[in-house]
């Protein structure tokens, strides 16, 4: 087609009778006022509509925070008697992970907010700053992308102050120094979105591939690196000795997670006694400052980046159309629709319905990515367990452990992804509900494709903890059964929740997952792992300390009440029964709920 | 010009809006109606050509421009949290109106949209006629010179469609030009000035409804026949001269 420019003129015979435009000053209020305003309509809703929801979030999340304070608090513990410098590494690798987290779900939260989001074109019709427009929903990513890091961090910082018995002001800058340090990778990730989104016409898709495809490699081989080598034995003075050495890259000082690890244990620490000029608080004040001025830095580059490019970008991402792919069967698909179908016979709706959401999931690189870099680096994990030498006693502990991270990370995909399927067909039900599927069957696709997508990745990772581990086919056996149960369980969980508080107005899966539903979600699956990893963990403890004749004095009685085969054989019927009550109760609550839904 | 990747979403668009009219843009599905409306509210920027309401140039004056315009678009966006009310006060802030004029103003919207009996709910219970009364109050609440709206009648019921009929063209009357885009050819043909057939990205006919009716006389039977001709593909046109029997030597 031959390209004409083209030209539109509207003109008017008025004056337009509103008022000035707004100074940045004002217009910064009247946004506030907008966020307040929100805030304000949520909580009075929440506390009218919800009360008894909204206090049950917050008791879970109570005894999620006490829980999480309890296991850092035992950690710290035991670390601060084997190798007290282990904390700095710990803290370094920690933040700088968490730096690494935070960049990638801002910026991807914020792809969400600022491309995709109606709000987002809305208010680019009126008369805001592109930047203030930018400055506002970055907020929204800030806390969208931190709550986690709020809500895992700060028992873990409580903790380790406790142990050492820090003083009253570390408590009081905690929370200034974690705000201030989440600015700078959201700020970062941000500016990543819009260059990447400013920039992405005019490169290669195939540039943008090889540029991903090379990020992906480096955080494995980083992942390898840091764990392959080790031959020391767990948990020994040695072996936090190689750990901390491998890890040594976190400790470069241009980091701002090492900012925020020496400002916590300058903090933590007492001054010297006898050294004259040794000011500990002094010093961790220096670090918050830093990460104050590189916090208001980094934001402001990002506001400043946002005003020159997001309007353009805008216009540029809605018009970018992808190259045109021809749509074609997958193998699952095929195998869903023929082999497991039967021949001749139309496939079910249950059938049809699951190739949709395969088709869907194929189709969505935020969620297939996210999975592989997730159980990829677990994978890689697993696959390193056995550099390192263990008695028999640790290395089933450390399955049980690994049992344990593999249900954290799947609770995190069910909260983010199974969660709000049903909320996402919202505003498609009208096709539904004009075909002849039932509510049931909408419900009980969404737990299939959770559960049978959830069963294979976790309970083959769990195989090759064990094989690595070299542990005992029983307590292989073990882990497989409660490895089953979580993935039946978190599906459960994720998709009854999902069924009986749906968001169907939502549009954007990550408010939804940080909604009260999704946060109950978490919640509530983080209760239900811990339960399920006791279960078994526990007796099998006590048990393997006895015939390795372990087992310290004062837990005599315990040892040979829960040290004994049948106290297993109770925690495995306990397990089955636990998953089965917790997939079924669940979704029984959720079908109930999604019949009677007015939709 | 406006391409979406190879493919050229609006080209040829000439147009130019006189003060005072209400233009209707007719034109298929994926004529590039929509696409136009964004340029000219400055969510899509033009790959060549340029888009000025007012004098002003929409991709480097964007916030003048926009200041002069009321937009409503084919799908209303509304804070679903916020009343009817709160949604107006923050429109008006927007615009710098201050507090005694805002107030004045939003009580007028109130009763020239008929909002009043739900403007203090939150706006999730709103149906999808009174979502599109409260955007078209939010849109003329700072008395834009520009009124541009995307399919503005679709979910009204006939009393609302009258309503704001009537308004459109008591505003019009008053000195405000409206751009609209339609599929309704008999709401263009009730309350159109000038209208603009589009299609495939291109203007095929601009001009008044004299004119259109002009035209349709000449070989076709009503305005509906003449619309079909103009926005009919190329093969359209060719497997109906092919179906056309030649004649016999």
């Amino acid at each position: 087609m031959s390209a004409v420019g083209a030209s539109i003129d509207v003109a008017a015979a008025l004056q337009a009778q509103g008022g000035e435009l707004l100074s940045p000053e004002r217009e910064a209020q009247v946004f506030w006022s907008l966020r307040r305003r929100l805030l304000q309509a949520s909580l009075r809703r929440l506390f009218r509509t919800a009360r008894l929801r909204a206090m049950l979030v917050m008791f879970l999340s109570v005894v999620f925070w006490g829980a999480l304070y309890f296991l850092f608090y035992s950690g710290f513990d035991l670390l601060a008697g084997l190798y007290p410098s282990a904390v700095e590494s710990l803290y370094n690798a920690f933040f700088a992970s968490l730096m690494v987290m935070l960049l990638f779900s801002s910026g991807i939260i914020m792809y969400t907010n600022l491309y995709r989001s109606p709000e987002a074109a809305f208010l680019l019709t009126t008369p805001a700053r592109p930047d203030r427009i930018f400055s506002y929903l970055f907020q929204e990513a800030i806390w969208f992308s931190s709550w986690g890091f709020l809500l895992l961090g700060s028992p873990m910082l409580v903790a380790a102050g406790v142990v050492v018995g820090a003083p009253w002001h570390y408590y009081a800058l905690m929370l200034p120094f974690m705000l201030a340090f989440l600015y700078i990778p959201a700020a970062l990730g941000a500016i990543l979105c819009l260059l990447i989104v400013d920039r992405l016409g005019r490169i290669r898709w195939a540039t943008v591939r090889w540029v991903a495809a090379a990020a992906i490699a480096g955080l494995l081989w980083l992942g390898w690196s840091v764990l392959n080598g080790g031959q020391s034995d767990l948990l020994t003075p040695r072996w936090f000795q190689e750990l901390s050495a491998r890890l040594s890259f976190t400790e470069n000082r241009l980091l701002p997670s090492w900012w925020l690890s020496a400002g916590l244990l300058e903090a933590v620490r007492r001054p010297m006694a006898g050294v004259f000029d040794d000011h500990p608080l002094s010093e961790s004040i220096k670090y918050l400052a830093l990460l104050i001025s590189n916090a208001l830095l980094f934001h402001q580059l990002a506001v400043w980046f946002a005003g020159r490019v997001y309007r353009g970008s805008f216009s540029r991402m809605q018009t970018e159309q992808e190259t045109r792919r021809r749509t074609k069967i997958g193998i699952f698909d095929r195998l869903l629709l023929s082999r497991f179908g039967g021949t001749g016979r139309p496939p079910s709706q249950l059938r049809l319905l699951l190739v949709k959401e395969l088709r869907l999931f194929r189709r969505d690189p935020v969620q297939w990515s996210q999975s592989l870099i997730f159980f990829g680096l677990l994978a890689l994990y697993f696959f390193n367990i056995r550099r390192f030498s263990y008695n028999p006693t640790y290395s089933a502990m450390i399955g049980f452990l690994n049992l344990g991270v593999v249900g954290l990370i799947l609770s995190t995909f069910t909260t983010r992804f199974i969660f709000p399927m049903l909320s996402l067909e919202g505003r498609r039900f009208w096709i539904l509900s004009l075909l002849p599927v039932s509510r049931d069957t909408i419900v009980w696709t969404k737990f299939f494709f959770a559960a049978g997508g959830s069963l294979l990745p976790c309970c083959g990772l769990m195989l090759l903890s064990g094989a690595m581990l070299d542990i005992s086919w029983r307590i292989l056996l073990v882990h497989q059964i409660s490895c089953a149960a979580l993935c039946l369980g978190l599906s459960g969980i994720a998709v009854g929740l999902g069924a009986k508080m749906p968001e169907l107005r939502e549009q954007n899966p990550s408010k939804i997952a940080a909604g009260f539903g999704g946060t109950l979600n978490l919640v509530l699956s983080a209760v239900y792992i811990v339960v399920i990893v006791m279960l078994t963990a526990v007796p099998y403890h006590f048990y393997l300390m006895s015939i390795h004749g372990l087992a310290p004095a004062q837990s005599e009685r315990m040892t040979r009440l829960l040290g004994n085969p049948t106290a297993i054989s109770a925690g495995i019927a306990l397990t089955i029964v636990v998953g089965l009550t917790a997939t079924f109760w669940p979704l029984r609550i959720g079908l109930r709920a999604f019949r009677r839904m007015d939709l | 010009m406006r391409s979406y990747g190879q493919k050229l979403a609006v080209a040829d668009l000439s147009l130019k809006i006189p003060a005072g009219q209400l233009f209707a843009l007719l034109g298929p599905n994926g004529a590039g109606k929509t696409t136009t409306i964004k340029m000219l509210v400055g969510l899509l920027q033009p790959s060549s050509g340029s888009v000025r309401v007012c004098g002003h140039d929409m991709v480097r004056q964007t916030r003048e421009a926009s200041r002069v315009v009321g937009f409503v678009p084919d799908e209303v966006y509304l804070y679903e949290k916020l009343s009817g009310r709160e949604f107006l006060e923050f429109i008006a802030d927007l615009h710098g109106l201050n507090r005694r004029d805002a107030a004045a103003r939003i009580g007028s919207q109130i009763d020239a949209f008929e909002l009043a009996q739900f403007v203090d709910d939150r706006s999730e219970t709103y149906s999808h006629g009174m979502k599109q009364r409260l955007a078209l109050a939010a849109a003329l609440l700072h008395d834009p010179a520009v009124l541009v709206l995307d399919e503005p009648m679709v979910g009204l019921d006939p009393r609302s469609m009258r309503l704001v009929k009537n308004l459109l063209q008591r505003r019009t009357a008053a000195g405000m030009t409206v751009f609209m885009s339609t599929h309704s050819l008999s709401l263009a043909e009730e309350i159109a000035d000038l209208i603009g057939v589009v299609d495939g990205g291109r203007l095929m006919f601009l001009g008044t409804l004299a004119e259109l009716r002009g035209q349709a006389a000449h070989g076709h039977n009503s305005l509906e026949e003449l619309y079909l001709a103009l926005t009919e593909s190329e093969e359209e046109r060719r497997s109906k001269s092919s179906a056309i029997p030649s004649p016999a030597p």
